[in-house]
């Protein structure tokens, strides 16, 4: 054996013998995760419902002595942050709470269970008890379950009652073209002041710019897909919903393109602006002392505005939230057990008034009608019960988070002047879209 | 001890010292291996998130990455927008350096001060500067209001051009102080007989830092300038914090762009074709200035 021969074989049996040396070194450390026999489950959940995380994991173990991890993840991230901990190998994720757009994704990559066979053999979900246009986009791909609806979500028109008094208005809009007239009224009036008419969700994500759009898809008569389930974004009534944003941009609280969650609700709570599209539960959380808004007690809610007077409002369902059981898991009846739990009515009604907020809106029929909230929140009752009708729903097969984000950055750049006209933009969709959904 | 003896001895002690060395160089190769083997593995196969390297497709997804315009836009954007920021950081933080080096300025204090933004982490400068644009009561908002009340608000980053400008500002704020560190240092390592001298000659002022200064720490300066151009080739926090690659895709670089295929549309075959792509840019944008500091050391 020559010198280098010889001399790599040594590195070689020096470096085998210190990896075994560690490799025994954590083999014989205590096994983490399990204190004691202690059952313990890890939810991954939503950023902004980390309310609703503290409630669900005090009640749970109040109630079955389980403990439970939360573990929080940005709205956008809880399908890509899932998907990685399966494929990895790392499994630390038993269940959890992503936006129900990414359910055909997750459930193609084989990230997620089929929950068919448990839900049909559980009548204690008490499926039919879930509110029939929230549970089919949010559960069922190709007819089969894979997610159990958490966070109902749907967007209405929040108005600040004094500033509108102000500026002369005594009913807020109810067409598109009457929200965008009051608001330029009001940016013109007040805008010196830092008041401005609308704050208008903006910014380069499909649950903030995307979930605008979708409201006035849903206002104008449109739907991301037609009844044969093809793409119909170069349709009319989505090209006047695309245009809608551009009319708006000039007037709203500058600039949509940088208003996300934060920068918008900061602007609604401190009184800022007359208008925002939100999720019902800005109503609590506008009472709330946690938010020690001055709006509070001044201002109103009504379902948001049409394309046409006396054409019938559509909710839509921008940004719900599904549970699904990680593939692999194996804890696949304890995480049945808890998701029983936090979908069940009981849990929703108690998230839908609990202080501090906690984001949830109602995804069941009798949380809808939840005596509580009635008797708190009437008014946002009442444009909730929206939902009982037709809603608007984004598609959740394979390739529906792409497809989102494809249509958000088409109209981004619409919106910045750099994407031709609106009908332009939605043709480029279109294509994309039918190329995209049309994928086995 | 004998010849033979001492010959032994000698090659034990080298055997020893690359046995400790060898595990290092182990995981370095594993850990250099293992991601390019699953970079160019995954840009030949189908590959999503969960489910990687599902059918072999051959060239395909590399060749649609290398012919889709929003690819060849972010790479052309990148490259523009790391030339441009690695030379004014460079410039920036050397006159910086030498202003230091001449002046009373150069204690300790002034050191931490400069070094604060090196200390902060990317996504906190990102957070900073989006406050600091903001065109609804951000810094710069706040002067308008004073400087000329009644006029627009200045909307940076949801501008087509001002959003990568605005990007550009925050990165050179960050980094440029590490270029202004190296170069310090080098400076503080010049021959004080060598500086004597030149003043003797007459150098004095701008000339002793044109025709000396700068002349013997041009080599730290142009790895300096490396440094500053790879880690410009590599931004992607920034993008993700203040614009998220928008308006548009005024403000989409390779990275981001890698980041949104695998991570977002879980696309992960896309993504390392994209990675490839601008590994392939990188080395052809860094190969001139690494020769060109190689020969300033020499």
């Amino acid at each position: 054996m020559t010198r280098s021969r010889r001399a790599r074989v040594v590195s070689l049996s020096s470096a085998i013998i210190m990896m075994t040396g560690a490799g025994a070194l954590v083999a014989c450390s205590p096994e983490s995760g399990d204190a004691g026999g202690e059952q313990e489950l890890t939810v991954l959940f939503n950023q902004s419902h980390e309310g609703a995380s503290e409630w669900l994991a005090a009640e749970y173990e109040k109630k079955t002595g389980v403990k439970i991890n939360p573990v929080l993840s940005p709205y956008d991230e809880i399908a890509s942050n899932l998907t990685l901990d399966q494929q990895s190998g790392a499994n630390t994720i038993d269940v959890a709470a992503p936006w129900y757009v990414s359910l055909g994704d997750l459930a193609a990559d084989g990230t997620i269970q089929d929950l068919t066979d448990w839900v049909d053999e559980t009548p204690e979900l008490d499926v039919d008890d879930f509110i029939p246009s929230i549970w089919e986009p949010y559960s069922t791909l190709d007819g089969k379950v894979y997610g159990i609806p958490f966070d109902g979500d749907t967007h209405v028109l929040f108005y600040n009652k004094e500033i509108l008094e102000r500026n002369g208005f005594t009913t807020p809009p109810a067409t598109w073209d009457e929200y965008r007239e009051q608001a330029a009224t009001i940016t013109a009036n007040e805008s010196a002041d830092g008041i401005y008419g609308a704050s208008v969700f903006g910014q380069q994500s499909p649950l903030i710019l995307g979930a605008s759009f979708a409201n006035r898809l849903a206002g104008f008569g449109g739907s991301f897909l037609d009844d044969g389930g093809a793409p119909a974004l170069d349709i009319p009534e989505a090209i006047q919903a695309a245009q809608a944003l551009v009319d708006i941009n000039d007037v709203a609280l500058p600039t949509p393109a940088e208003t996300d969650f934060g920068a918008g609700n900061s602007a609604w709570f401190a009184g800022k602006v007359a208008f925002i599209e939100n999720w019902t539960d800005l109503g609590v959380q506008t009472e709330s002392e946690s938010t020690a808004s001055p709006v509070a007690g001044k201002w109103g809610v009504t379902l948001l505005p049409v394309g046409e007077e006396g054409q019938e409002p559509r909710a839509s369902l921008v940004a719900g939230f599904s549970w699904v059981i990680a593939a692999n898991t194996d804890k696949r009846e304890l995480a049945e057990d808890f998701i029983q739990f936090a979908a069940s009515s009981e849990a929703n009604g108690a998230l839908l008034t609990a202080e501090p907020p906690t984001g949830i809106d109602p995804s069941r029929l009798s949380t809808l009608e939840d005596a509580t909230y009635g008797e708190k929140f009437p008014e946002i009752q009442e444009v909730n019960r929206a939902t009982l009708s037709d809603a608007l729903a984004w598609p959740t097969g394979k390739n529906s988070t792409q497809a989102a984000q494809v249509l958000t950055d088409e109209l981004a750049a619409l919106i910045a002047g750099t994407g031709g006209t609106a009908e332009e933009t939605m043709q480029r969709v279109q294509e994309q879209w039918e190329t995209l959904l049309g994928d086995d | 001890m004998t010849e033979l003896e001492r010959t032994r001895g000698r090659g034990a002690a080298r055997w020893v010292r690359r046995g400790f060395v060898a595990p290092t160089v182990l995981v370095t190769v594993i850990l250099g291996l293992y991601p390019l083997v699953f970079i160019v593995g995954a840009s030949v196969t189908r590959s999503s998130l969960g489910k990687p390297f599902q059918e072999f497709v051959g060239l395909a997804q590399i060749v649609a990455a290398a012919t889709d315009t929003s690819v060849l836009g972010a790479l052309l954007r990148g490259v523009v927008y790391a030339l441009i920021v690695a030379a004014a950081s460079t410039f920036l933080g050397t006159v910086t350096a030498l202003a230091l080096w001449r002046s009373a300025l150069s204690g300790s204090a002034s050191r931490v001060v400069l070094l604060l933004p090196l200390a902060l982490p990317p996504v906190v400068v990102g957070v900073l500067w989006r406050l600091i644009f903001t065109p609804n009561g951000g810094l710069i908002d706040a002067v308008r209001r004073v400087v000329a009340p009644g006029s627009d608000p200045i909307a940076f980053l949801s501008d087509p051009v001002l959003a990568i400008v605005g990007i550009a500002v925050a990165d050179i704020w960050e980094w440029a102080p590490l270029v202004t560190i190296l170069v310090f240092a080098a400076l503080l390592g010049i021959d004080r007989e060598t500086m004597e001298a030149a003043a003797l000659d007459g150098a004095h002022g701008l000339r002793l830092l044109r025709d000396i200064a700068v002349p013997a720490v041009a080599g730290t300066i142009a790895a300096a300038f490396v440094i500053r151009l790879v880690l410009a080739l590599k931004i992607f926090d920034l993008v993700d914090v203040m614009t998220k690659g928008g308006p548009g895709d005024a403000s989409s670089v390779p990275a981001w762009l890698v980041w949104k295929a695998a991570i977002e549309q879980f696309d992960v075959g896309r993504g390392a074709a994209i990675t490839l792509l601008l590994a392939l840019v990188v080395t052809i944008i860094t190969l001139p200035p690494i020769l060109i500091a190689r020969r300033s050391h020499g």
